[in-house]
């Protein structure tokens, strides 16, 4: 069943700032979950009041339901010297937490959703990249992924090429090293931890570990914010709400590798929490 | 050309887009301080209570005569007559009948931010808001926007009020095109729509995450 | 099926799009930049966005979130620009129904049925000599609604009204007002309208 199997992961449920406001109530996997306490001492319980067992990693708090969870993830450049860690709180959306992670991995939107941004037309093209699953942790891998973005001012020539590869190390989760030319050795670590209230709504975590020590803080934070609230609009209008498994329900294209790659996956591992199983 | 203004700023809030659009339609630089409202709750740090006890965003500082401004209507109002005098057409403060429609156009915005821009912090960020009642009273500000909007259909009108676009327009905008981040849709709302799309259409338009950009006209 | 009226043709202006229901079928409603309507299932077929969220250039309809193109003529995709040389195979596009406008209102209809009588091929006939004034919801039933209004006669104009239930508590109401009303006849049923509104919801 699609909740047994989800409910072996951990999932993020705080973050430093939101333990400071104080007790709140929070959604996880159809359940309610208070939180309180410190980012040092977190306290979390179920709504029976079973305290459940909570790691920080991340700069987040980790919980999970479940009574043989699967170990989390390493994101072992996060621990790189010289990286600038930065959570951005999080974003209530009203859509799948496999659709979340999906948008996340795409990018033939970039000209359309994140217009002048992440990419413009006419630059739209994607171009062949490399997907597949490493057996060894089990994850979706998608690397040589590239994409053009034009430079801003309309008199200048040129622009610049990102180098992209996503990985996909639990089914909620998704992480993205970003690499722009002019510094090569400044590979920029995205990520967004997906914690699914229930099937049909997420609160969204990102996370980044970057190579900046010019950009303020909270530029830093809001670009990420921005980048983030371009999609939900996306996200909340997408039907079905849950993400279709079976192929023949939407239609991808070569662009569209990590995005079938990560469907395969879901449904070999039975991960169908959020999604359309009902077809397979 | 030198900066108009500082703009305390955050890159999610409806009122600090208000000016971020109004300076990008007049072309008016200005300088932009990143606050971080959430999640580090800037806006109520030791800093920025001293220069805005009321702790809201955005906080406008004028280049010219250092005015510190903490009401968008204020900074909109300030940003017209800087850029037009008197004779602005955005701002026709003392014509004898635009003006208090504009004024009304003010306070209606205000309305909005209190009702919408409440309901969509809770349902984005999780606000200790009624988000249940915020979305209540932002639905009851739209249909009476749409009611509006019609009338000024009826008499041939495209904006707030007048032949042109004024702050009052702007200061309602925002929040009624980002009311769908709060599940209040605009199905149903021909006139806002319509008034909307001549928003989005005006040249020099900005957009902000939640309003794109009418990649039509590109 | 019947033809439900799902808006304005003032609302619906080239290059425009808009959302509908009809019989609880979530649907786009938009008009190409040489005037054709088109009435199509919102969602499009690669991920399933709204395309009540798409833009027009030309003679297509186009989703926002990866710009695939649709051209009016069918439906069918006829731009996908994360591949621009390919020439989408005409088995990708979205499924259209039905639409046609009379006198100022846009009706649309879902599948037809096989024998339709020929009484049925185009929409409801207005009475002459209406203009259009509004259109707007109301979260009532038809029945409700249609009870509230009877109850309550605008007296300076004929007014004539047009319902398109969208849920069993949410309907779609257009209003037809004489053509000779004045400006202020029609503010005045305008707000007419709001105190149906106010009064059938309480």
């Amino acid at each position: 069943m699609s909740l047994a199997y989800a409910r072996n992961d951990w999932y993020v449920i705080a973050d430093r700032n939101s333990l400071e406001q104080g007790p709140r109530r929070t959604r996880l996997l159809g359940d309610e979950i208070h939180v309180s306490g410190s980012y040092a001492h977190p306290v979390i319980k179920d709504a029976s009041g079973r305290m459940l067992p909570t790691q920080i990693k991340f700069d987040h708090v980790w919980t999970t339901v479940g009574d043989r969870p699967r170990p989390l993830f390493d994101i072992p450049e996060g621990n790189e010297p010289g990286r600038r860690l930065v959570p951005c709180g999080m974003v209530r959306v009203k859509c799948s937490p496999l659709r979340a992670v999906e948008n996340f991995l795409d990018i033939a939107h970039f000209p359309f959703v994140h217009t002048d941004v992440l990419g413009a037309e006419p630059y739209t093209e994607v171009e062949p990249y490399k997907v597949e699953i490493r057996e060894q942790n089990d994850e979706v891998w998608a690397t040589k992924v590239k994409f053009f973005q034009p430079l801003a001012a309309k008199s200048a020539a040129g622009g610049i090429t990102t180098d992209y590869e996503y990985r996909v190390p639990a089914p909620t989760t998704a992480v993205l090293y970003k690499t722009c030319p002019p510094k090569p050795e400044a590979q920029d670590v995205i990520t967004i931890f997906v914690q699914p209230r229930s099937e049909t709504e997420c609160d969204v975590w990102p996370w980044m570990a970057l190579y900046d020590d010019d950009t303020p803080y909270a530029d830093l934070v809001q670009f990420q914010q921005m980048i983030f609230l371009q999609d939900r609009s996306i996200l909340e209008n997408q039907r079905p709400i849950k993400l279709p498994l079976d192929p023949r329900m939407e239609i991808p294209t070569r662009s569209d590798l990590t995005s079938v790659a990560y469907r395969r996956w879901l449904k070999k591992r039975g991960a169908f929490y959020g999604a359309l199983a009902e077809t397979l | 050309m030198s900066a108009a203004f500082t703009l305390y700023d955050y890159v999610l809030s409806g009122n600090c887009y208000k000016i971020r659009l109004f300076a990008s339609l007049l072309a008016m630089p200005y300088q932009s301080v990143a606050i971080d409202f959430y999640p580090g709750y800037e806006h109520r740090s030791e800093r920025m209570l001293s220069l805005n006890p009321a702790g809201t965003l955005p906080v406008m500082v004028t280049s010219a005569g250092g005015q510190v401004l903490t009401e968008t209507n204020a900074m909109l109002a300030w940003m017209a007559l800087h850029d037009g005098g008197a004779q602005t057409p955005w701002f026709p403060a003392v014509d004898p009948a635009l003006g208090p429609q504009v004024q009304q156009g003010l306070a209606f915005g205000a309305g909005l931010t209190d009702s919408i821009g409440l309901a969509r912090l809770h349902a984005m960020l999780d606000w200790p808001v009624d988000g249940e009642a915020a979305k209540r009273a932002g639905l009851k500000h739209l249909r009476a926007l749409e009611l509006h909007l019609t009338d000024r259909q009826i008499d041939g009108g495209l904006w707030w009020a007048g032949a042109h676009p004024t702050i009052a327009d702007l200061a309602c905008f925002p929040y009624v095109a980002l009311s769908p981040d709060a599940g209040l849709e605009h199905d149903g709302f021909p006139a806002i729509r319509r008034w909307l799309y001549a928003v989005r259409s005006l040249p020099g338009f900005a957009t902000m995450p939640g309003i794109h950009p009418l990649h039509e006209l590109r | 099926m019947t033809w439900r009226p799902v808006g304005l043709t003032r609302d619906v202006p080239a290059g425009r799009v808009m959302r509908a229901w009809v019989d609880g079928q979530d649907a786009v409603v938009w008009r190409s930049t040489r005037g054709v309507l088109s009435a199509w299932d919102n969602r499009c077929p690669h991920r399933g966005m709204a395309l009540s969220h798409g833009f027009v250039r030309g003679e297509d309809l186009a989703c926002l979130y990866h710009g695939w193109h649709y051209g009016a003529e069918g439906g069918v995709c006829s731009l996908i620009p994360s591949h621009p040389d390919l020439t989408p195979p005409d088995t990708i596009k979205t499924r259209a129904f039905q639409s046609a406008e009379s006198d100022g209102v846009i009706w649309v209809r879902l599948e037809g049925s096989p024998d339709l009588a020929p009484i049925d091929l185009a929409p409801p006939a207005i009475a002459p000599g209406l203009d259009p004034l509004r259109s707007f919801e109301i979260r009532a039933s038809e029945g409700d609604i249609a009870h509230g209004a009877a109850a309550k006669p605008f007296e300076p104009a004929i007014l004539s009204l047009l319902f398109n239930p969208i849920a069993h508590d949410r309907t779609l109401v257009t209003v037809l007002i004489d053509a000779q009303a004045t400006s202020d006849q029609r503010k005045l049923a305008s707000r007419w309208c709001e105190d149906v509104r106010r009064e059938v919801e309480a």
